[in-house]
């Protein structure tokens, strides 16, 4: 059982730190629009110095990026820096990959606004997901209290779920 | 504490570095507690440099003021030296961080350092143990991969719950 590195894969694994924070709905939704708008940020950065980056201290910047924006959120909001992992899941596969050179594209190649709304995508889908698991969380555990939401268990039967209707979509299936 | 052990030790098992074989159990089993032995010892070095760096008086206020980027700088630094992933150096850098922020001293926080990394280690050793059962078992293809493994990380934190509120 291979997990191929798609969007739902990343979007998962995204979610799982946030698992970690104690928050109620509300925080929980701005910490994951946090996370969006921090992503779309670092993919605009990147993806305009890429190229100012010799060989592998890509790598180091972009975590060194990180731990900079990391630092700077706990000094401002007190937010633990989980959401960090969340980010690095969030961008894209090959974008650490030494071995693959980025591809000069013309600005105004079509290929722009596609790679910029794929990552649109994964910053909105991921905030909707987190807002939906917060919702499920908050309705289960203070709602119906079901003891088996105050620990990951219950979040990670329901992803199960999720990922079985995600996997099997009858539109998917037939193609 | 033990909120920490099964997303972290779902996404190491899952994105921690090269994937364990399931054909030969005893090399992942081993490579497993190699990983969690070096997850304690770096979470550890981290956790000791920290405590030094702020016991020294002209660098007092700076670390306090920087914890996150002085814990991440040390993570990475380790990390890269011993070869390790990225996922490895993110996992150390926030164990270290979440158990830097508590008010415990230094005693206290390599035995949670010790806590979190046996915690994760066994985490994943049953998660290995379960795929591994499952290779020999008729799982239907419409739940393989994401809806198998988080249904497996959901009755391991189950199990696991009991453990982990006698001991955080």
């Amino acid at each position: 059982m291979k997990l191929p590195e798609n969007l739902f894969s990343r979007l998962l694994l995204a979610y799982l730190p946030f698992m970690v924070y104690p928050y109620g709905l509300f925080k929980t939704g701005v910490a994951a629009l946090w996370v969006a708008m921090f992503l779309w940020i670092t993919v605009s950065f990147f993806w305009l110095t890429r190229s100012f980056f010799p060989g592998r201290s890509l790598k180091h910047a972009f975590f060194l990026w990180l731990v900079v924006w990391a630092q700077a959120v706990w000094t401002l909001t007190k937010l633990p820096p989980l959401w960090i992992l969340s980010v690095f899941f969030l961008m894209p596969v090959s974008f650490l990959e030494s071995a693959v050179r980025p591809e000069r594209v013309s600005v105004f190649s079509w290929k722009v606004p596609r790679y910029f709304f794929e990552r649109a995508l994964a910053g909105v889908g991921f905030v909707i997901f987190v807002v939906a698991m917060a919702l499920v969380r908050e309705a289960c555990e203070k709602g119906l209290g079901i003891k088996l939401f105050e620990q990951p268990a219950g979040l990670l039967f329901v992803i199960a779920a999720i990922a079985f209707l995600w996997k099997n979509q009858p539109f998917r299936r037939r193609a | 504490m033990y909120f920490l052990i099964i997303p972290l030790g779902f996404v190491l098992a899952l994105r921690g570095g090269r994937s364990v074989p399931l054909q030969r159990p005893v090399e992942g089993l081993t490579r497993v507690w190699r990983e969690a032995a070096d997850l304690f010892l770096t979470t550890s070095l981290i956790l000791t440099l920290g405590v030094v760096v702020l016991a020294w008086e002209p660098c007092r206020g700076v670390a306090g003021e920087y914890t996150i980027l002085g814990l991440g700088v040390v993570a990475y630094a380790l990390a890269r030296y011993q070869k390790k992933s990225d996922v490895f150096f993110l996992v150390s850098m926030l164990i270290a961080f979440m158990i830097h922020s508590r008010p415990v001293d230094l005693l206290s926080g390599l035995s949670l350092a010790w806590a979190v990394s046996v915690g994760i280690a066994i985490f994943q050793t049953c998660f290995l143990g379960l795929r591994y059962r499952l290779l020999f078992s008729n799982v239907p293809a419409a739940v393989k991969g994401w809806p198998m493994f988080c249904l497996l990380a959901g009755f391991l934190s189950v199990v696991l719950w009991s453990v982990g509120r006698l001991i955080f």
